[in-house]
C-alpha cells in the first residue's frame, strides 16, 4: 500500500510537469499567439481576447489559471472568427472516446494474434512455420501504418469497395463499435499489423527462454499436454513482459492512432489536433495535447500497479519492505 | 517504466549471486547440451562471424544505390520535380516508361520527386539521429556511469520527456514553431534524445561493472577515460544498431507528422509531404502516394535489416532494447 | 482452462485407448534398460552423453547412479524418462518399463506414464516451481489431469500429500508461492508433486545438491521413507557416493556416459573393483577422520564428451593406467560376486592392479626425483 501511495505521489509530479511543458511550450511560440490565432481581426478584438486567454498576467499566474481551468474541464476555445468560437472541452468529450476505440480495438487485435503465434513460434522454434512467421513478422515491422491503412483505402475500401472509405462527421458518429465498425475496421487492423510484429517477436524470445526453465521441465514430467505447459506454465511468466512492452508501446500506439485518423477521416482527437494546426489554433492544441499526455502518463501508472499485482514475486517483496 | 534499467542490472547482479551460489554445484556440462538442445538450435559459436546473407546484401545496395541517388540528385538526369515543362498537360497519369512513377496533379515527375524527396526524408532522419545520440548518448553515458545524483538527475529529465508520447511531442514542438525542414529534424531530434539515452544508460550500466572496467578503475583510472576509453567503445556497436534503427523511426514519423500537417511544409519535397499532397488524389491518382509509401517500406526494412545484423554480429543483448 | 481437461473426462482413468499401453504382466523387473544411446547434435560436434549403458530395476528397489559432472548421469534419467528435446536429439537402444518399448512411443503415450507410472525429483527447488503459480495448484495439477476426481478431492489429497511429506500448516503452504518457502520446503513441495499420482519409479536427480547441508539428510530420508511406504522402485542420482551409500540398493558408477562400475551397494564398497569407483571413495569425508584432514581428489579434468579419450575413457586421469588402456577399451565384465560388473583391464585389489598402480608409482618418484 505504501508504494502506491509513492506512485501516486510521483503520478502527480509527473501530471504537474507535463502540463506545465504543455504551457510552457506554448510560451516559447516566436510569434504573438493571438495573431496566430486569428490572423485577421481588428486589434480590439484581439486585445480581447488576450484578456480573455490571461495573457496580459505573470508567466506562473497564467499556468495557474489555465491549470485550474484545465482540471475544472474548460479547456479553452477554439476560434472560429473574431467572435465565433466552440469549446475544446466539448470536442474532446465527442472525439476522444472515439480515438480510445480505435487504440483498444487495435490492442486487442495485436495481442489476440500475436499471443498464439508468439507461443506456438517459441514452441516450434527452428522450424519453416517458425522461420516464415519471423519473415512476415519482420516484414510488418517494417510497415508504417499509414502506408498499410492507404493500400487499404485504395483496395479494400475504394476498388472493392468492401468497405466504406470514409468516416460520417463527429455529429453523426455512433459510439456505438457495433455500428461503427465498418468504418473501424480499416483503422483498427493498420494500427494492428506494427504491434502484433512487436509483440509477437518479443513474446517469441521471451518465451523461448522461458521454456529452457527447469520449472517447464517439471510441468512436461507431471504428464500433463504441452498445450497446457505452454499456455498455463510458460505464458505467464513471459506475459508480464508483454504487458510491461505494451504499456510502453501506448506512446507508439497513441502516434499511429493519431496519422491513422487522419487517413481514414475518423473523427477522434488526432483528427481534431491536425485541424487545429492547420488552422492554428494554438489553445486547442495545447489542450489537446495535455489530454493525451495526461492520459499516457495514468495509463502507464495502472501498467505499473498491474504489475507488481500480477508478478506474485513482488508482490510479497513490496509487502514485506 | 522509468526504473526499467536499474532494476535490469539489479536482475542481472541477482542472476550472479544465484550463480555463485549454485557454483560449488558442478554444473553438468551434459545438462548444459540439454539446455541448448531445448532451446531448439544447436549452440554454434562461430555464427558471429558468419557471413552477410542475401538479405543483407540487398539491403545494403537498397540504401546504397538510395543514398547515392539523392546525394546526385541535382546531377542526375531525371526531369526537374517542381516544374517538369516536359510535361504535356497539368493532369496525373500512371507510370510510363518515360514517367517511371507517372505524373502528379500539375505534371510533375513522381520518380524525380522521391529522389528529391528522398534527400529531405534522409537528411530529417540521420541529422536528427545524431543530434539525438550526441546529446542523448551522453546522457545515457553520464547516467549510466555517475549513478548517484548525476544519475538521478538525469534519468528524472529524461522521464519527464518519455511522458509524453513521442510523436505528440514532435507534433507540438513544430505546431508552436512552425512548418519546415529544420524545425522537424529539431523536433524529431527532441523526441529521440530520452529514448536514445535510456537505451545508452542501460547498456552503460551493464558495461560499468564488467571486470575490466572495475580493474581499470582499480589501478586508479580517471573517469573520463573509464567512460571514453573502456566503456564507450563497447557501447558503441549497440549505439550503431540502434542508430539504424532510430533512423527508421524518425523517417516513418516524418510522414506521421507530414499527414498530419506538421511536417516540412508544403515547398519542401520529402515522402511524408508527397504522401500528404497526394492523399487527396488516393482513388484517382494512387501512385502518388504510393510510390513514396514503398520507398519508406523498403527503406525502413533495409535499415531494421541492417541493425539486426549488426546487433547479432556484436551480440548486443535485445534486452537492453 | 477446463477446455484443457477434456481429454480425461472423455477417457476415465483406466481405459484402453490407442494412446495408452495396455496392462502391463506383472512378472519381470519393472525397468529394463539395454544399451542406451543418447547423443546431442551441437555445433562443435556430436555430443555422447550417454554412450551404451545398460541397468535394469526391480519394484520397490533404489539404484543409485554416481559419477561426477558431465558423467551423462542426469541425460540417463532424462533419457529413460523420454524428457529430452525434440531437435537435435539422437535417442537409440531399448527401454522396457513394465515390459512396454519406451523408445519410439509417441509422447502422448509417455504422457500417460508420466506422473502417473514415473515421475523426476529435481536438482534445485529454487527454480524447479512455478514462480507465479501456487502450491496448491502446482499439486493439484496432475491429480485433476490423470485421476478422475473432482476439485474437492484434489485439494485435500494435496494436503494430505503436503502433511506426509512433512509441511506444516498444508492448508496455509497450498495458497503460498514458492517464494514464500525455504529450500528444502521447496524441495518438499516437488516430492509431493511427484509422488502424487502414485508413481511405481521415482527419479531423484541430485535431489540435495542445491540444499543446505542440514536438511540434505531430511529430504533424502523422506525420500526413502515415502518409497517404502508407496513401494517405489527409485533410481537415486547424484554426484556423492556417500548419499547412496547407505540408501541404495545397488548402485551403478558412471563416467563419460558409461556404467564403469556396477554392484550391490555392500559389494561395491567393500569390493571395489574400477579404479575411478576407488578414487570416488576416497574423496568422501569420513566421520572418523580427524579434522583438516586433506581429501583426495582426483586429478585431470572430466572427459571430453565429443571425442571420448580412447581405450579406457578413465585412462587419462588414471593412477592404474597402463600402454593398453590408453589403446583398447575394456569391456563390461563380471567379477566373482553376483552382478557385479566394471569395466577395467588392471581393475583394484588384484594383483595385475597392485603391480601397475606400483609401476605407475615408481615411474612418477623417478620422474620426479
Amino acid at each position: 500500500m505504501r508504494t502506491i501511495g509513492f506512485k501516486l505521489i510521483r503520478l502527480v509530479i509527473v501530471v504537474l510537469v507535463v502540463t506545465f511543458i504543455c504551457f510552457w511550450l506554448l510560451k516559447l511560440s516566436p510569434e504573438d499567439l493571438v495573431d496566430k490565432i486569428i490572423p485577421v481581426g481588428s486589434e480590439a478584438a484581439k486585445n480581447k481576447m488576450r484578456s480573455d486567454i490571461g495573457l496580459n498576467d505573470g508567466f506562473f499566474v497564467q499556468y495557474w489559471h489555465w491549470l485550474s481551468h484545465f482540471f475544472t474541464g474548460n479547456l479553452g476555445y477554439s476560434y472560429l472568427s473574431e467572435t465565433g468560437r466552440t469549446p475544446v472541452g466539448e470536442s474532446v468529450r465527442q472525439s476522444l472516446p472515439i480515438s480510445l476505440e480505435l487504440m483498444l480495438g487495435a490492442q486487442i487485435l495485436a495481442l489476440v494474434v500475436a499471443i498464439p503465434f508468439g507461443v506456438v513460434t517459441a514452441y516450434r522454434a527452428g522450424s519453416k512455420f517458425d522461420g516464415a512467421s519471423n519473415s512476415v513478422a519482420f516484414g510488418m515491422l517494417a510497415l508504417p501504418s499509414y502506408v498499410l491503412g492507404f493500400v487499404l483505402l485504395l483496395y479494400v475500401g475504394a476498388k472493392w469497395k468492401l468497405l466504406p472509405t470514409a468516416a460520417p462527421a463527429i455529429d453523426s458518429f455512433s459510439l456505438n463499435p457495433l455500428d461503427n465498425w465498418r468504418y473501424m475496421l480499416m483503422p483498427v487492423i493498420s494500427l494492428a499489423v506494427g504491434q502484433i510484429a512487436i509483440y509477437m517477436r518479443l513474446l517469441r524470445s521471451d518465451m523461448i527462454a522461458t521454456l529452457q526453465e527447469d520449472f517447464v521441465t517439471t510441468a512436461k514430467s507431471k504428464g500433463i499436454p504441452d498445450r497446457r505447459v505452454l499456455f498455463r506454465h510458460a505464458l505467464r511468466p513471459s506475459s508480464l513482459t508483454l504487458l510491461t512492452v505494451a504499456g510502453l508501446n501506448v506512446g507508439a500506439l497513441i502516434g499511429g492512432a493519431l496519422v491513422i485518423e487522419q487517413v481514414f477521416s475518423i473523427p477522434g482527437i488526432g483528427s481534431k489536433l491536425a485541424q487545429s494546426i492547420l488552422t492554428n489554433q494554438l489553445v486547442a492544441v495545447q489542450s489537446y495535447v495535455a489530454v493525451i499526455a495526461i492520459f499516457y502518463v495514468v495509463l502507464n501508472f495502472f501498467v505499473d500497479i498491474a504489475y507488481s499485482y500480477l508478478d506474485p514475486r513482488i508482490r510479497h517483496a513490496r509487502a514485506a519492505a | 517504466m522509468p526504473e526499467q534499467p536499474r532494476s535490469e542490472t539489479e536482475d542481472i547482479v541477482r542472476s550472479l549471486a544465484t550463480d555463485e551460489r549454485r557454483r560449488d554445484v558442478p554444473p553438468d556440462e551434459a545438462s548444459l547440451y540439454l539446455a541448448a538442445a531445448e532451446a531448439g538450435a544447436a549452440p554454434h559459436e562461430g555464427a558471429a562471424r558468419e557471413r552477410l546473407g542475401l538479405g543483407a546484401w540487398l539491403a545494403l545496395i537498397w540504401l546504397g544505390a538510395l543514398i547515392t541517388a539523392a546525394l546526385l540528385a541535382p546531377w542526375l538526369p531525371i526531369p526537374d520535380p517542381k516544374n517538369d515543362k516536359a510535361a504535356p498537360a497539368l493532369f496525373s497519369h500512371g507510370p510510363t516508361l518515360a514517367h517511371l512513377f507517372g505524373l502528379d496533379g500539375i505534371g510533375r515527375d513522381v520518380f524525380s520527386q522521391t529522389i528529391w524527396a528522398a534527400r529531405n526524408s534522409l537528411f530529417i532522419g540521420f541529422v536528427s539521429i545524431v543530434i539525438g545520440f550526441l546529446i542523448g548518448g551522453m546522457f545515457g553515458l553520464l547516467g549510466g556511469y555517475f549513478r548517484g545524483r548525476t544519475g538521478a538527475v538525469l534519468g528524472g529529465t529524461t522521464d519527464i520527456l518519455l511522458a509524453f508520447p513521442p510523436l505528440v511531442l514532435a507534433l507540438t514542438i513544430v505546431a508552436v514553431f512552425d512548418q519546415g525542414l529544420l524545425q522537424v529534424t529539431i523536433a524529431l531530434a527532441i523526441v529521440s534524445i530520452p529514448i536514445l539515452a535510456r537505451i545508452t544508460r542501460a547498456s552503460t550500466l551493464t558495461w560499468s561493472d564488467r571486470e575490466f572496467v572495475l580493474a581499470a578503475r582499480a589501478q586508479g583510472g580517471k573517469h573520463p577515460r573509464l567512460m571514453f576509453r573502456e566503456i564507450l567503445p563497447n557501447v558503441l556497436p549497440a549505439m550503431f544498431s540502434i542508430a539504424l534503427l532510430g533512423i527508421a523511426v524518425v523517417i516513418v514519423a516524418e510522414g506521421g507528422l507530414a499527414i498530419l500537417g506538421a511536417g516540412v511544409g508544403p515547398g519542401t519535397l520529402t515522402w511524408g509531404t508527397m504522401i500528404a499532397a497526394g492523399q487527396s488524389e488516393l482513388r484517382t491518382a494512387p501512385h502518388i502516394v504510393l510510390f513514396p509509401c514503398v520507398m519508406i517500406f523498403l527503406t525502413v526494412l533495409s535499415l531494421n535489416y541492417v541493425g539486426d545484423v549488426v546487433r547479432k554480429r556484436f551480440d548486443v543483448r535485445e534486452s537492453g532494447l | 482452462m477446463s477446455w484443457f481437461r477434456r481429454t480425461t473426462t472423455e477417457q476415465p482413468a483406466g481405459s484402453q485407448t490407442s494412446t495408452r499401453f495396455p496392462e502391463a504382466p506383472l512378472d519381470g523387473s519393472l525397468l529394463d534398460v539395454r544399451d542406451v544411446k543418447t547423443h546431442f547434435r551441437t555445433g562443435r560436434g556430436l555430443v555422447r552423453a550417454v554412450d551404451g549403458v545398460t541397468l535394469s530395476l526391480e519394484r520397490g528397489r533404489t539404484l543409485g547412479v554416481v559419477g561426477e559432472s558431465g558423467s551423462g548421469k542426469t541425460v540417463l534419467s532424462r533419457s529413460i524418462m523420454g524428457l529430452l528435446p525434440k531437435h537435435n536429439v539422437e535417442r537409440s537402444g531399448s527401454i522396457r518399463f513394465e515390459g512396454h518399448e519406451l523408445i519410439g512411443a509417441s509422447n502422448d503415450q509417455l504422457r500417460h506414464l508420466w506422473g502417473t507410472q514415473m515421475a523426476m525429483v529435481f536438482q534445485d527447488p529454487m527454480t524447479s516451481l512455478n514462480p507465479v503459480m501456487k502450491i496448491g495448484s502446482q499439486i493439484t495439477e496432475p491429480l485433476l489431469y490423470h485421476l478422475d476426481i473432482s476439485r474437492d478431492y484434489a485439494h485435500e489429497t494435496a494436503v494430505a500429500l503436503l502433511e506426509s511429506v512433512g509441511i506444516p500448516e498444508p492448508e496455509r503452504r497450498m495458497k503460498q508461492y514458492p517464494h514464500e518457502m525455504s529450500g528444502g520446503m521447496r524441495q518438499r513441495v516437488m516430492i509431493a508433486i511427484a509422488i502424487a499420482c502414485g508413481p511405481k519409479l521415482l527419479f531423484a536427480d541430485e535431489p540435495t545438491t542445491a540444499l543446505d547441508v542440514t536438511v540434505q539428510a531430511q529430504i533424502l530420508d523422506l525420500l526413502q521413507a515415502q518409497q517404502h511406504e508407496r513401494f517405489m522402485a527409485m533410481i537415486l542420482v547424484t554426484h556423492d557416493l556417500g548419499v547412496v551409500a547407505g540408501r541404495a540398493d545397488d548402485i551403478a558408477v558412471m563416467y563419460a556416459g558409461q556404467i564403469v562400475e556396477r554392484a550391490p551397494t555392500e559389494v561395491l564398497f567393500s569390493n571395489t573393483k574400477m579404479p575411478y569407483t576407488e578414487a570416488l571413495m576416497h574423496s568422501i569425508p569420513k566421520l572418523g577422520d580427524p579434522s583438516h584432514t586433506r581429501l583426495t581428489t582426483i586429478g585431470g579434468r572430466p572427459p571430453n564428451l565429443i571425442q571420448p579419450p580412447k581405450g579406457c575413457r578413465f585412462s587419462p586421469r588414471c593412477p592404474y593406467a597402463q600402454p593398453k588402456c590408453f589403446e583398447e577399451e575394456p569391456p563390461l565384465v563380471s567379477s566373482d560376486a553376483p552382478s557385479h560388473e566394471f569395466r577395467c583391464w588392471y581393475p583394484v585389489g588384484t594383483p595385475e592392479g597392485a603391480a601397475a598402480l606400483a609401476r605407475n608409482q615408481a615411474a612418477l618418484s623417478n620422474g620426479s626425483g
